[in-house]
Formats: structure tokens, sequence, C-alpha cells
């Protein structure tokens, strides 16, 4: 079985079918891209996978446990980890703490640890902290531990993100716009980032984006969405000739 | 020191321990409680019944009228951890003015509107301010500590937070159920200092109380919150000469306050050994200056 497994998902909100039969197989070490034009239903996949959203049907397997209907925190703690759309670090935290929120739900002490410095209480913390800067070393941003993430520019505030999602030692990692917002030199960072942890790591990657310089250049696979539907599945090279494709980005000729 | 003064500090310290309680529960994880005050009536009046009645050691009644408390946290907390934020308070309110009901009700057991008396005096200055200084202990432990952490990052962004596997409702009644201890504890401590509780003063109108001398220190600063609570505590004693205006006093300087410096009197600065190296090495290095000029 693969890592991450999506088997014929629906979603619809009222009427609006937002998720259409969408069924995914992602392996370790593999990249997906996810493109389609606004409001195909894109974000709504990657809430439906990580437990925002219950799918109305189809089901969902991470590492072959059933997570369809499991609560978000948990599909979270199973290998399930993330990143928005629209950046959303925790305010009033710095870089350092950010990053260790994704870790303090696994840390092991108990309610007296959290009154008192009990020597267990140091020691997770201690190592919450060297995962914490392993995982910040790795996109980069190491010494920026004791800043606000909000003082930082976006391109860091993505990467300290990255990071976040990362402590959280996901299975499968979804990216959901991670070069939105992002110049061209950072996007080329993002790109060797991406392809970088994805090696070093070794998890199913599951990436939505409308930059197609990078979408194209690092995924295995590309599906494409549209109105909830998924119109096409393949390489980068077929998808950049599927007809339909070609007919939902640029119109149809009469 | 002058008992006035004695009597003044006493007061303070037993307000400093319930308002640390509110800010773990406010500041910390961004909850409103407007019953927070019941809480404070169950641990006098549980305490209080338990040495009366059962003739129980004092501290044995206040360790098991904090656990009563919490028990009763529990079952509020239960639906209140899952609300809304603007539910939250309208819940706690409903609860905190029901207690007062009930206290009033109840007259075989809590003496009703005339309260309970005959309470035997256990608490002096001494204790309080060991308890405060314990009780703003904890909270500075628990503020650093990974709960603390979840607490404000579940407070900034709920979805966020559960994405990172953080049990959003685990957390919130955690926290919930510290600030009710606390809450409790100052409560027990009252009444072995007054040796009387009726069942006026913990309505609705002290837990807004507490949430405002929070917010006047610093909502996100427990060395800010303490040092709201210990001047707006102590300031209403020392105004007693102007009787009824001391409250207009009160209103204006937290008016001005909110509106000149929303964040609170400290903002976000906390009393931590670098942060206060800093400070001095900031000073010195003015003064420097200056001489260098």
């Amino acid at each position: 079985m693969a890592l991450l497994e999506v088997k014929n998902i629906h979603k619809s909100f009222g009427g609006v079918k937002a998720i259409q039969d969408f069924s995914i197989e992602a392996d370790a070490g593999e990249i997906h891209g996810i493109i389609g034009p606004n409001g195909a239903g894109k974000t709504t996949i990657f809430n439906t996978i990580s437990g925002v959203y219950t799918a109305d049907s189809g089901e969902v397997y991470l590492n072959g446990t059933q997570i369809t209907k499991l609560e978000q925190y948990k599909i979270t703690r199973l290998g399930m980890g993330r990143t928005f759309q629209n950046i959303r670090l925790f305010q009033g935290l710095t870089v350092q703490e950010n990053v260790m929120c994704a870790f303090d739900p696994q840390s092991r002490y108990t309610v007296l640890g959290g009154l008192l410095p009990t020597p267990k209480r140091l020691a997770e913390e201690k190592r919450g902290k060297e995962l914490c800067e392993k995982y910040l070393e790795i996109v980069g941003m190491k010494d920026y531990l004791k800043e606000r993430p909000e003082n930082l520019s976006y391109g860091m505030q993505r990467r300290i993100e990255i990071a976040r999602a990362l402590m959280c030692e996901p299975k499968t990692l979804l990216l959901d716009e991670p070069a939105a917002g992002l110049n061209p030199t950072e996007v080329g960072e993002l790109t060797e980032l991406i392809r970088r942890v994805s090696k070093q790591i070794g998890f199913a990657i599951l990436l939505i984006e409308h930059r197609l310089e990078l979408v194209m250049s690092i995924s295995d696979l590309i599906h494409v969405q549209n109105f909830g539907k998924t119109i096409a599945v393949g390489t980068p090279d077929e998808v950049r000739q599927n007809q339909e494709v070609i007919e939902a980005y640029l119109g149809k000729e009469d | 020191m002058s008992a006035l003064v004695s009597n003044i500090l006493t007061q303070v310290f037993i307000t400093l321990i319930a308002v640390a309680g509110v800010y773990v529960l406010t500041g910390l994880t961004g909850m409103f409680s407007l019953g927070q005050a019941a809480f404070m009536a169950i641990g006098a009046y549980a305490s209080g019944l338990l040495v009366v009645r059962l003739h129980m050691n004092f501290a044995l009644a206040v360790v098991l009228s904090v656990l009563m408390a919490v028990a009763v946290g529990y079952l509020i907390g239960y639906p209140v951890v899952r609300l809304r934020r603007d539910y939250i308070s309208l819940v706690t309110l409903g609860f905190g003015e029901a207690i007062g009901a009930l206290l009033n009700r109840m007259t075989f057991l809590t003496g009703g509107a005339s309260g309970l008396t005959g309470v035997p005096r256990r608490v002096g200055l001494p204790l309080a301010c060991i308890s405060a200084v314990a009780a703003i202990g904890l909270v500075a432990f628990f503020k650093t500590s990974k709960y603390g952490r979840q607490c404000i990052a579940l407070r900034g962004d709920e979805l966020a937070a559960k994405a990172m596997g953080i049990n959003v409702i685990r957390v919130k009644m955690t926290a919930f159920l510290l600030s009710v201890a606390l809450t409790a504890y100052s409560g027990a401590l009252y009444v072995f200092y007054m040796s009387y509780v009726d069942p006026t003063g913990f309505g609705w109108k002290k837990s807004a109380d507490w949430v405002i001398m929070v917010f006047f220190g610093g909502v996100n600063s427990l060395t800010g919150s303490t040092l709201g609570a210990f001047i707006l505590s102590a300031l209403p004693q020392m105004l007693r000469g102007l009787q009824n205006y001391r409250y207009v006093v009160y209103a204006v300087l937290v008016l001005l306050i909110l509106n000149f410096k929303p964040s609170g009197l400290l903002g976000e600065w906390e009393l931590t050994p670098g942060n206060v190296k800093r400070s001095i090495g900031r000073l010195t290095e003015g003064r420097r200056r200056k001489e260098e000029k």
C-alpha cells in the first residue's frame, strides 16, 4: 500500500460539489503537483485529507491506517504535516516557539512538568529544541530562533512554516501554494528546498501551486483539477499537451 | 507595619492569586470567563464549611476545597472548552450567577444571605504573600512550558494549532482547570482571613474586574497582569477618603491606559533575568553616551 492513499473522495458544500471523485496514491520520495484554476477545489482536497473537513464519501489511508473520519489533530499525529495558502504562523511566539508547538503534542511530560521544572520537562524541552534547530537548519532559518516571525520577510515566513510542518515528523507533507507571494529568486530557493527535503527525509509531498515553473520542474505526477473534477493525471510533459487542460486554462478555440 | 497597610496587602495578595488564574485563562488562552469569581466562592464556602461543620484540619480543608472546585470546573468546562469565544463568556456568566443564587438559597448549609460566620482566622499576611509568590511562580513556569506555548498558539489560530497536532480541547481544559484551582485557592485564603463570607461580591462584576486588571497591566504579560492587579486592587483601598468618587478615578485610569496603550502597561514585557539585564544594559549605555558628550 502506498504511503498516502486517497480513494474516490467526494465533498459538497450545499449545492457546490467542491470535490468529485478525487483519488491519489503517493509514495515516499514522490512529489505530486495539484494544479487547476481558482475555485477548482484544490485547497478543499487538502482540507479534506488533513481532517479540517470530513469527506462525504470515499476513504483516506495514511501509511495503511484509515484516517477518513479522524479528528484533525489525530491525523497530524499519525504523520500529516501541512502548510497554508495564507501563512498561518502563531502570533505572540518566536520562531523557535512556533516550531516547538508542532513538537509539544508529542512532548512527554505531564501537568506537573508544566508547573515545575522537573527533570523530565528539562530533558524533553532539550530534545525539542534540538529537533527544532535541526529543522530550522534544513530550511536555512537557524539564525532567527529568537525573532518574531511577523518581523521577517514573506519568504522567510514560508520557510519557517515548512520547518514547523517538518517538526510534525510527517509521512505526508501537504504544501498549499508555498511559492505564493515570493519573488523569482525565492521561488528558485524554495524549489531547491522542496527537492532537498523530499530526498533527505523521504516522505510523500503533495503540492498545490499556481507557479507552473515550480510545479512542472519538481513534480513526478501532476493532477489537474477543474470545477471539483480531475480532468487529467500524468507527468508534466503529458499534462502540458493535454487538450482538456489547455482548454481549462486558456478556453476553447471556436 | 500598620494594621491598615497589612490588611490592604493581604487582600491584594489574595486577589493576585485569582488574577494569576485569570491570566492563564484570558491572557494565555484567550477565553473570557464572567463566572470566575464563582470558583472563588466555591473555594471559600467549601473550605469554610469543612472546618466549621466537620472540624476538619485547615490545610486538608483547603486542599479538598480546591479539588472540589476543580471537579465543578471540569463539569462546567466540558461544554465551555468546546464553545466559540463569545459563548464562553455567556455560559460562564450564567454559571457564576447561578452559584451566587444557590449560595443565597441554601440557607441550611451556607447561612444564606447572612453568610457563613465563625470561620477561624488562619491566614495572615505572610501566608498570603508566600501563596501569591508561589502561584505567580507556577504560572510563570506554565507559560514557558509546552502547555503555555500551545495555549498561545491556539489563542491565535485554532485551525493551524489543530493542524500541528495540538489537542485544542484538552489544552483549553488544562488551562481552565489550572485557573479554577488558583481561583478556588484564593477563595479559601479569603475566608480564613476574613473569618466570614457571604454570597455578595462573587458575581460577574468581580470576574470582570479581574479581566480588567489583566488587560490594564498587559494581557500578554504575566508581570504586567500581576502589576495591573496590584495597582487596581490596592487603589480603591488607598482612595477610601474619596468615598464613591474613587471609582471615578479607577475608571478614568483604566480608560486612559487602554486608550493610549491598548496592549496594557507592560505590553508583552516579562520580568526575566535576561530582560532585566538588557534593560540595565540600555540604561548604562545611555548614561555613558551622555557622559561622553
